[in-house]
C-alpha cells in the first residue's frame, strides 16, 4: 500500500471519476466528466513533450485533427471500424511529430513554437481546402452506430472508456519520471550540451518525445471524434486547442504525472459553468475565456510556475512534523 | 590515447585554433595555457565534438573521432565539463549525476548508487538533495566534475574548474584533481590559475592566438621568452607556485 502514497492524488481523481457515474446519471454532468478526463488525457500527451522534454509546441491541435479525421473519415467515407482510423491516425501523427521533431532540432524555444502553430495551421488550410476528400470547411459528421466496435456508446460508457486512457496516459508520466529514459530526458529539458557532454543523445530523444507525444494526442483526437459526432476543420485544428493542451499542463504543473488532470478539472469546470452561465452571448462568452486563461496563465507562470501540484506538493512538506521526503521528482 | 593531427578551426573570417597539433598518453595530466581567446575552449569543443575543425583530425585510442557527436564520444570514454557550468538547474545534486552514471548504466537504481559513490568522492555527499540551482558557484563547479565523472571517463576535459571560487575550495578542488590523476584518470585542464597548474601539470602546452607557441614541462614554460610575453608577464616567477 505504501507504493500507492505518492499517487494518492491520483487514486483520488480517478476513483472519484470512476464512482461517478454510479451516483450521478444526468448527462450533463457525465459529459463534463468525460471532457476532463479527455482534456486531461490530452495535456499529458502534450506533457511527455513539452514538460518532460520541454519541447513547448502550441500546435499540438495538429496531431489531435490528424486522429480526428482518420477516424472520422474511416468510418464515413471508407465505411471501415473508427478503431482502425484511430490506428491510421498514430501512424500519420507520428510521421507528423517526427516532422516536427526534425524542427525542434533547428529551431529553439519561441522558434519552435511559432514553427508548431505554422504546422497545425498549414494542416487547417489543406484539410479546408481538399472539399473532395475531407468534405472541405464544412467538417464531417460522424454517425453514431451503437456498440463497442463502431464507438457508439452511452454516457457512463464513455466515461469508463476516457478513464482507461487517462489512467494509461498518467502512468506513462509516471514511468518517465521514474526511468532512464525520464531521467536522461530530464537532462535534455535543463540543458542539451551538458546532456550531450554526459552521452545522452539529445537530439533523438527530443524527436522520439515529440513524436510519442503527436501519437498519443492521436488516439484521443480519434475517440474525440466519435464521442462529439462532428469534426470541424477550423476547431480541431485551431491553435485555441493547442494552447488549452499546454495550459492545463502548466496551470496544473508541467512536467508533474498529475498536473495535466488538476489543470484540466479546473480548467474545464470553469469552462463549462461560464459556457453555461453564458449560453446566449456567444462573443462575450468567447472574450471572457480567454481573458480568463490569459490571466491564469501570467499568474501562474510568474508566481507559481510549478504549478497547482507543485504548490500542493510544497505545502504538503512544510505541515509541521513532516520529515523532508527525498527528492520531489521530475521539476521543482 | 588522444591525439590532434593539425587540427583548425575557422569561424567565418576568423581562426579560432590554426594548425593546433598535440598528443596525450594514458595517466598523462596535460595542461593548457593561455590568454581569453586563444582558442582553449574552441579546443575542448573540437576534441569533443561539438565543433567540427575545418582542417585536421582529431583521434581517440586510435580511432578517427574527428566531428563525431558529443554523446558517441562521451561513450567511447572521452568526457568534458563546461567553462560556465551548466548543471540541470532544477534536478537535485544527485539527479544530476545520475544522468552521468546512465550512460554507463541502464538500471536506474544500480546508477543512482553508483551516482552516490561519485558524489562521496567529489565531497559533495552533504549536498546530494539540494537542487541544483541552489548552489554556489564553488559546489556547482564540484558538481560539473562530479556529473563527468559518473560516466566513467579515461579520458576527462576539465575547462576552468578552478576559476572564480574561494581559496578554500581552490585547495579542495586541486586536491580532487590530484587524487583522480592517482587513481588512474587522463586529464587535459584547461587553468588560468597558474599556482594550481605548475602544481599539477607535468606537461604544459601554451595556445596564444589559436597557435601553440610553447610544450613543456612548468619549469620550461615559467622560463620560455614566447610565454612570458604573451601571457605571464616579467613577475612570474616559479617560487610561487
Amino acid at each position: 500500500m505504501a507504493g500507492l502514497i505518492p499517487h494518492r492524488g491520483a487514486l483520488v481523481l480517478f476513483g472519484a471519476a470512476a464512482l461517478f457515474p454510479l451516483v450521478v446519471r444526468d448527462a450533463f454532468f457525465l459529459d463534463s466528466v468525460v471532457l476532463i478526463l479527455l482534456w486531461g488525457a490530452l495535456s499529458a500527451a502534450w506533457n511527455v513533450a513539452g514538460g518532460y522534454a520541454g519541447q513547448v509546441s502550441i500546435g499540438h491541435a495538429s496531431f489531435f485533427g490528424i486522429g480526428a479525421y482518420s477516424s472520422a473519415l474511416m468510418v464515413t467515407r471508407f465505411e471501415r471500424n473508427p478503431w482502425l482510423g484511430l490506428l491510421l491516425g498514430i501512424a500519420l501523427s507520428l510521421i507528423a511529430g517526427l516532422v516536427i521533431g526534425f524542427l525542434s532540432n533547428r529551431l529553439k524555444g519561441p522558434y519552435f513554437a511559432l514553427s508548431t502553430i505554422a504546422f497545425s495551421q498549414v494542416l487547417l488550410i489543406a484539410v479546408s481546402r481538399w472539399r473532395g476528400f475531407t468534405a472541405g470547411a464544412e467538417g464531417i459528421p460522424v454517425p453514431f452506430r451503437p456498440g463497442f466496435a463502431t464507438l457508439g456508446l452511452s454516457h457512463v460508457a464513455w466515461v469508463y472508456v476516457a478513464l482507461v486512457v487517462a489512467i494509461l496516459y498518467y502512468l506513462i508520466q509516471v514511468y518517465l519520471e521514474r526511468s532512464r529514459l525520464g531521467l536522461q530526458l530530464a537532462g535534455v529539458r535543463e540543458d542539451e550540451d551538458a546532456a550531450e557532454a554526459v552521452g545522452v543523445a539529445s537530439r533523438r530523444l527530443k524527436v522520439l518525445a515529440v513524436a510519442s507525444s503527436a501519437g498519443l494526442t492521436s488516439v484521443c483526437g480519434s475517440l474525440w471524434a466519435q464521442y462529439i459526432g462532428f469534426v470541424d476543420p477550423a476547431y480541431v485544428f485551431s491553435v485555441d486547442l493547442s494552447v488549452r493542451f499546454a495550459l492545463n499542463a502548466i496551470i496544473g504543473g508541467v512536467g508533474t504525472a498529475l498536473g495535466p488532470y488538476v489543470g484540466s478539472l479546473l480548467i474545464t469546470t470553469v469552462e463549462t459553468y461560464l459556457r453555461a452561465q453564458f449560453s446566449g452571448i456567444r462573443t462575450g462568452f468567447t472574450g471572457i475565456y480567454l481573458i480568463l486563461y490569459g490571466a491564469v496563465l501570467i499568474v501562474v507562470v510568474r508566481f507559481f510556475p510549478e504549478g497547482l501540484v507543485g504548490l500542493a506538493s510544497r505545502w504538503w512538506l512544510r505541515r509541521p512534523g513532516r520529515a523532508r521526503a527525498a527528492g520531489a521528482p521530475g521539476p521543482a | 590515447m588522444l591525439t590532434l593531427e593539425r587540427v583548425t578551426k575557422r569561424f567565418g573570417g576568423i581562426t579560432a585554433v590554426h594548425d593546433v597539433s598535440l598528443e596525450v598518453r594514458q595517466g598523462d595530466l596535460l595542461g593548457i595555457i593561455g590568454p581569453n581567446g586563444a582558442g582553449k575552449t574552441t579546443l575542448f569543443n573540437v576534441i569533443s565534438g561539438y565543433y567540427r575543425p575545418e582542417e585536421g583530425r582529431v583521434r581517440f585510442d586510435g580511432h578517427d573521432v574527428t566531428g563525431e557527436a558529443p554523446h558517441l564520444i562521451c561513450r567511447r570514454g572521452l568526457t568534458r565539463t563546461f567553462q560556465i557550468v551548466k548543471p540541470f538547474g532544477n534536478l537535485s545534486v544527485l539527479d544530476n549525476v545520475t544522468v552521468g552514471a546512465l550512460t554507463r548504466i541502464a538500471a536506474v537504481r544500480e546508477a543512482r548508487a553508483e551516482a552516490e559513490q561519485v558524489i562521496e568522492r567529489c565531497g559533495l555527499a552533504a549536498h546530494a538533495a539540494t537542487h541544483a540551482k541552489a548552489l554556489p558557484i564553488g559546489l556547482r563547479k564540484r558538481l560539473e566534475v562530479a556529473r563527468a565523472l559518473a560516466t566513467h571517463p579515461r579520458l576527462l576535459l576539465l575547462d576552468e574548474v578552478m576559476s572564480g571560487i574561494t581559496p578554500t575550495e581552490l585547495a579542495g578542488m586541486i586536491d580532487l584533481v590530484r587524487r583522480l590523476h592517482a587513481d588512474g584518470l587522463t586529464l587535459i585542464v584547461i587553468e588560468h590559475i597558474m599556482a594550481a597548474m605548475m602544481r599539477l601539470a607535468q606537461r604544459i602546452v601554451v595556445l596564444h592566438h589559436g597557435e601553440r607557441i610553447a610544450e613543456g614541462t612548468p619549469a620550461e614554460i615559467a622560463s620560455d621568452r614566447r610565454v612570458i610575453d604573451a601571457y605571464l608577464g616579467d613577475e612570474f616567477s616559479l617560487a610561487e607556485a
